[in-house]
């Protein structure tokens, strides 16, 4: 199909997972995806991702195609030495992984999503260096993943979708929540890693062709058909998930981890989200993972249950391919959307399972079509994660629906859909309603109109607006707030406390929801401020995060700053 | 026991050798002293040491035995606590690693990474075997990757900083093969070659009649398995990636892709320019972060000996960091053993987790003011070497020596003036 879908999109040829998955035929699985339509400039170099394939160990900066502004130069290559000898498809491949990754967001989101830096453009390296690594920097603005020699041949990173999409969704996900980043609590220095994950996988998933592998090519007679013994949610684990784990490359795990994998055999329990082992970052993401990717297989089972059979027990393997893909895309949607329910400061799985069932619900209200709020809280639950309450332990409403007494006195509502000094005035005039702490710094960090489409086909005007709080303490002040001070805390020391929320308008400004953790939940901040103190996190994070976190994953390290002087 | 098969006094000679272990320990029995030399090397000499230094110690200790040692323990396979058994190809002008070998020594204790026939046990399930062959492959690796980093290094000199380059160069040169000396080790024992484990025998009990000597670590890899539940990221697997043989040396011109169409070295587009120089300085940080990875690694192979005589305690942990320590920690019955240490020498030359804040928790010998049978601790070190302040990584770590001197009576080699060799330590058993 050389003709665009449409004049907004164009389609690239990209490796559909990694190398080592291959079609029936033997040859590597490739895919098509949509990008934005766009005039590249050679590298590519688009308006939003820009390739500079330097390669930092060799010394070497290779040449980009000057050919390939508005085509596919390898739509029809099949053979496999083409494409894993020429760095320029390695740079479309990540190009239009990483575009239509940010696309997949701008879509679900209904509105534009800036990267973590104040840049327009990523930068990204497919060749960076000669490392089993591969990361995103904001310092740097830019994705880098590395490559290295195994006994079978070279390995590239870069060729890996779920590690480009991966690693582009740390890029996007630091410019929708900053905050983020900071030290906080095992959960949030998880959630960068677990959602990565998440969207990475169901990306993955949401390409049938991906989806037909990784259920396996049946030879014989009865190929197009599948049984219904084989489509229960433990059989679908076993064949789809676990299926498509094993065909990846295997050098590549050090780089990727093995969230997939644990997600297909790691039996739920909920005594996991407490036990010790699961606080160490990637570890406990891979809950999420596996909560989510579990979800997944039972959506796609239960629709599988209401499908027709076309001979007695069996259904149709395209059929049921289509639906897993489908399952997956919608799955990712909520992911997504999920994010806009979640408070900008502190998350925790809870808190992200209560924005999942919420996005869910404004998208499809009536449950029983998909059943997706069934199976994730139900899934996350069997993990040990609860959603989190609407009153939080101290007292404090950190849900609050369409309340009642807001006064907008003086604010316009064409200037809050897209001005922060508006909102701020807004949230100043309600900061008692909206239990603001007085003495805190406060900033709105960003306000955006979005335009969704929902499942009804109905489209949804909102305007989304984002702001901290951020307390700067003395040790000896924290008593006087009921926090309590961590052991051996350093006099010396000053702490710094983050609260801030979530305010969501409908489409005639009137406040619509408001997520939130306070800067003064005395409970909330003793429990963070002790996990700090516990894990060296009171002085910040260093540069480049995600480097060092990846850095552990490759060496399975475990932290011990308790131990250290 | 009768009173000939029993020391009745141990002197610790500690020599300055700048960064790096040099110990010599002697027990005097009725009849002779009996002499264990702990660590010989240097990766960094004192200032004005003069480069005879290590030659001067190697005959100090070859006076100090009377020509005889009983044993060499070699803690771990880094530069600077193996160096000075290096031997040279010249008779007429012996290296220290040669006179140390004219000492004879009966026994030589190494942690069991080095031993030549580490996956031949045929009492050991395949499994096992298969894992501990992939440990010592991954500690030569490691050494092969720290080869290919130092030509790296050649090439990104100009782009970093001195200090960083310093840095690398340091840890670098600390993790290679160090072949002369590692050969003389392995050929050197008149009587017995000992490889050891937590809870092994020590190889010492023909030597050290009526002194017990535990050994505390390494521990082996099934013994870290029980420490530790989940394993599904392989460490030895990704040096093997890292470094396993040349082909992952990268130098200039080279790598992959050798017919693709590059720019010529000096032509960088201006486009790409400001991102060239940052993805060399994230590359430069990611060798240090590796070679320190592996720097660790190789630190937690160490030998940790706990000797016991006149129910006096001196404990010798080599470089183990937290890692090593993890599975001896883990016991309470060790635990208990280590509360009335006598004599500590400090751990990885007073880095931030060699000396485990709960192990240091332990030792009841610690008090606030001088007094008879308060713990003594011995730091062999030279500062500005290894890590930085300003990351709260610099050895000697300062908080750790704040502690040692307000807790202790703490020694350490940078307090000897540039003539001084050494310091000796005595104890009554
Ligand atoms: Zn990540
Ligand atoms: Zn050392």
């Amino acid at each position: 199909m050389a003709t665009p879908l449409s004049p907004r999109t164009r389609t690239l040829t990209v490796i559909a997972q990694d190398p080592s998955v291959l079609r029936p035929d033997g040859n590597i699985l490739t895919a098509r995806v949509e990008v934005p339509a766009e005039r590249l400039a050679p590298g590519p170099w688009g308006h939003r991702v820009h390739v500079i394939d330097y390669d930092a160990s060799t010394g070497r900066l290779y040449r980009p195609r000057t050919d390939a502004a508005d085509r596919d130069p390898y739509e029809h290559v099949r053979d496999a030495s083409r494409l894993l000898d020429d760095p320029c498809f390695h740079a479309q491949n990540c190009y239009a992984v990483a575009m239509s990754t940010l696309a997949r967001f701008e879509r679900a989101l209904g509105r534009r999503v800036s990267w973590g830096f104040s840049g327009h453009q990523l930068k990204v390296a497919p060749h960076a260096f000669l490392d089993a690594n591969a990361f995103y920097s904001r310092r740097d603005e830019a994705l880098m993943f590395g490559w290295f020699h195994s006994d079978t041949g070279p390995v590239y990173a870069c060729l890996s979708h779920d590690v480009v999409a991966h690693e582009t969704t740390h890029a996007v996900l630091d410019g929708l929540r900053e905050r983020y980043t900071d030290p906080s609590s095992p959960d949030q220095a998880a959630f960068h890693e677990g959602f990565a994950d998440v969207v990475a996988l169901l990306s993955v998933f949401a390409m049938p062709e991906v989806v037909a592998v990784a259920l396996g090519a049946r030879p014989g007679p009865r190929r197009d058909v599948l049984p219904r013994s084989a489509l229960t949610p433990d059989a679908l684990r076993r064949s789809a998930l676990l299926g498509l784990a094993e065909q990846m490359g295997r050098q590549l795990q050090n780089v990727r981890g093995a969230a997939l994998r644990r997600s297909a055999l790691l039996e739920p329990d909920r005594r996991l989200y407490r036990a010790p082992e699961y606080l160490e970052p990637h570890r406990r993401g891979e809950l999420l993972v596996a909560a989510m990717m579990n979800a997944f297989v039972q959506v796609w089972a239960a629709r599988l249950e209401a499908l027709r059979e076309i001979q007695r027990g069996c259904l149709d393997r395209e059929r049921v391919v289509q639906e897993g893909a489908d399952v997956a895309d919608r799955l990712l949607t909520t992911a997504i959307r999920a994010l806009d329910y979640a408070p900008p400061v502190d998350l925790q799985f809870g808190d992200y399972l209560r924005g999942l069932l919420a996005a869910d619900r404004e998208d499809q209200p009536d449950d029983r079509r998909y059943l997706c709020r069934d199976a994730l809280e139900r899934t996350f639950r069997a993990y040990g994660i609860d959603p989190a309450a609407e009153t939080s332990a101290a007292g404090r409403r950190s849900w609050l629906l369409r309340p009642g007494g807001v006064d907008v006195e003086g604010t316009h509502f064409a200037s809050m859909q897209h001005e922060p000094d508006e909102v701020f005035r807004f949230v100043w005039q309600n900061r008692e309603l909206l239990e603001l702490s007085d003495d805190a710094y406060t900033r709105v960090l960003s306000v955006r109109p979005c335009t969704r489409v929902a499942g009804d086909g109905f489209v949804l005007h909102e305007t989304v607006a984002e702001y901290v709080q951020i307390l700067d303490l003395q040790p000896d002040e924290l008593r006087s707030l009921g926090i309590r001070r961590p052991a051996g805390m350093p006099d010396d020391l000053s702490v710094t406390l983050y609260g801030g929320g979530v305010l969501v308008f409908d489409e005639y400004g009137r406040l619509k929801l408001h997520v939130s953790k306070s800067v003064r939940d005395a409970e909330e901040q003793s429990v963070r401020l002790a996990y700090l103190a516990a894990h060296g996190g009171l002085r910040g994070p260093g540069a480049r995060r995600f480097s060092a976190l990846h850095r552990r994953r490759n060496l399975a390290r475990i932290e011990r700053p308790a131990e250290r002087w | 026991m009768t009173a000939s098969t029993k020391p009745g006094k141990l002197a610790v000679r500690a020599y300055q050798v700048g960064f790096g272990d040099c110990l010599l320990l002697s027990f005097a029995y009725p009849d002779r002293e009996r002499h264990v030399l702990v660590d010989f090397g240097s990766s960094g000499l004192p200032e004005n040491a003069g480069a005879g230094l290590i030659k001067r110690v190697a005959n100090d200790i070859a006076d100090r035995c009377h020509g005889k040692l009983d044993a060499v323990v070699v803690s771990h396979r880094h530069l600077d606590h193996l160096s000075g058994f290096a031997t040279s190809n010249n008779p007429k002008r012996p290296a220290p690693g040669d006179v140390i070998r004219s000492l004879r020594p009966a026994v030589v204790v190494q942690p069991w990474t080095e031993d030549p026939d580490a996956a031949t046990d045929a009492t050991k399930p395949t499994a096992i075997l298969h894992r501990k062959l992939a440990f010592v492959a991954g500690l030569g690796a490691m050494q092969g990757f720290a080869e290919s980093l130092l030509r790296e290094l050649h090439l990104l000199r100009r782009t970093m900083g001195k200090r960083l380059a310093d840095q690398l160069a340091f840890v670098g040169e600390q993790n290679l093969k160090n072949l002369p000396a590692v050969q003389n080790l392995m050929t050197m024992a008149q009587d017995t070659q000992a490889y050891v484990h937590f809870g092994s025998r020590s190889g010492l009990e023909s030597v050290l009649p009526g002194v017990k000597v535990r050994v505390l670590g390494p521990p082996t890899v099934e013994q870290s398995d029980e420490i530790r539940r989940e394993r599904d990221t392989d460490e030895n697997e990704f040096w093997h990636l890292l470094g396993a043989d040349g082909r992952a040396v990268a130098t200039r011109g080279h790598g992959t892709f050798r017919r693709a169409a590059s720019w010529p070295a000096g032509t960088v587009p201006r486009h790409a320019r400001w991102f060239k120089r940052r993805l060399a300085a994230v590359r430069s940080d990611a060798l240090l972060e590796l070679v320190r990875a592996l720097d660790e690694a190789m630190n937690n192979t160490s030998v940790i000996l706990l000797f016991e005589a006149g129910g006096k305690k001196f404990l010798f942990p080599g470089d183990a960091q937290i890692e090593n320590w993890a599975y001896a920690l883990s016991r309470p019955d060790v635990c208990q053993q280590l509360r009335d240490v006598l004599l500590y020498k400090v751990g990885h030359h007073g880095s931030l987790n060699a000396t485990p804040k709960s192990l240091w928790a332990l030792f009841r010998n610690r008090s606030p003011s001088p007094r008879p049978g308060r713990l003594q601790t011995i730091l062999s070190t030279k500062a500005g070497k290894h890590g930085s302040s300003q990351n709260k990584t610099e050895v000697p770590r300062k908080p750790l020596v704040h502690e040692l001197q307000s807790q202790s009576d703490l020694f350490t080699t940078q307090s000897l003036s540039a003539k001084t060799l050494y310091r000796d330590f005595e104890f009554e058993l």
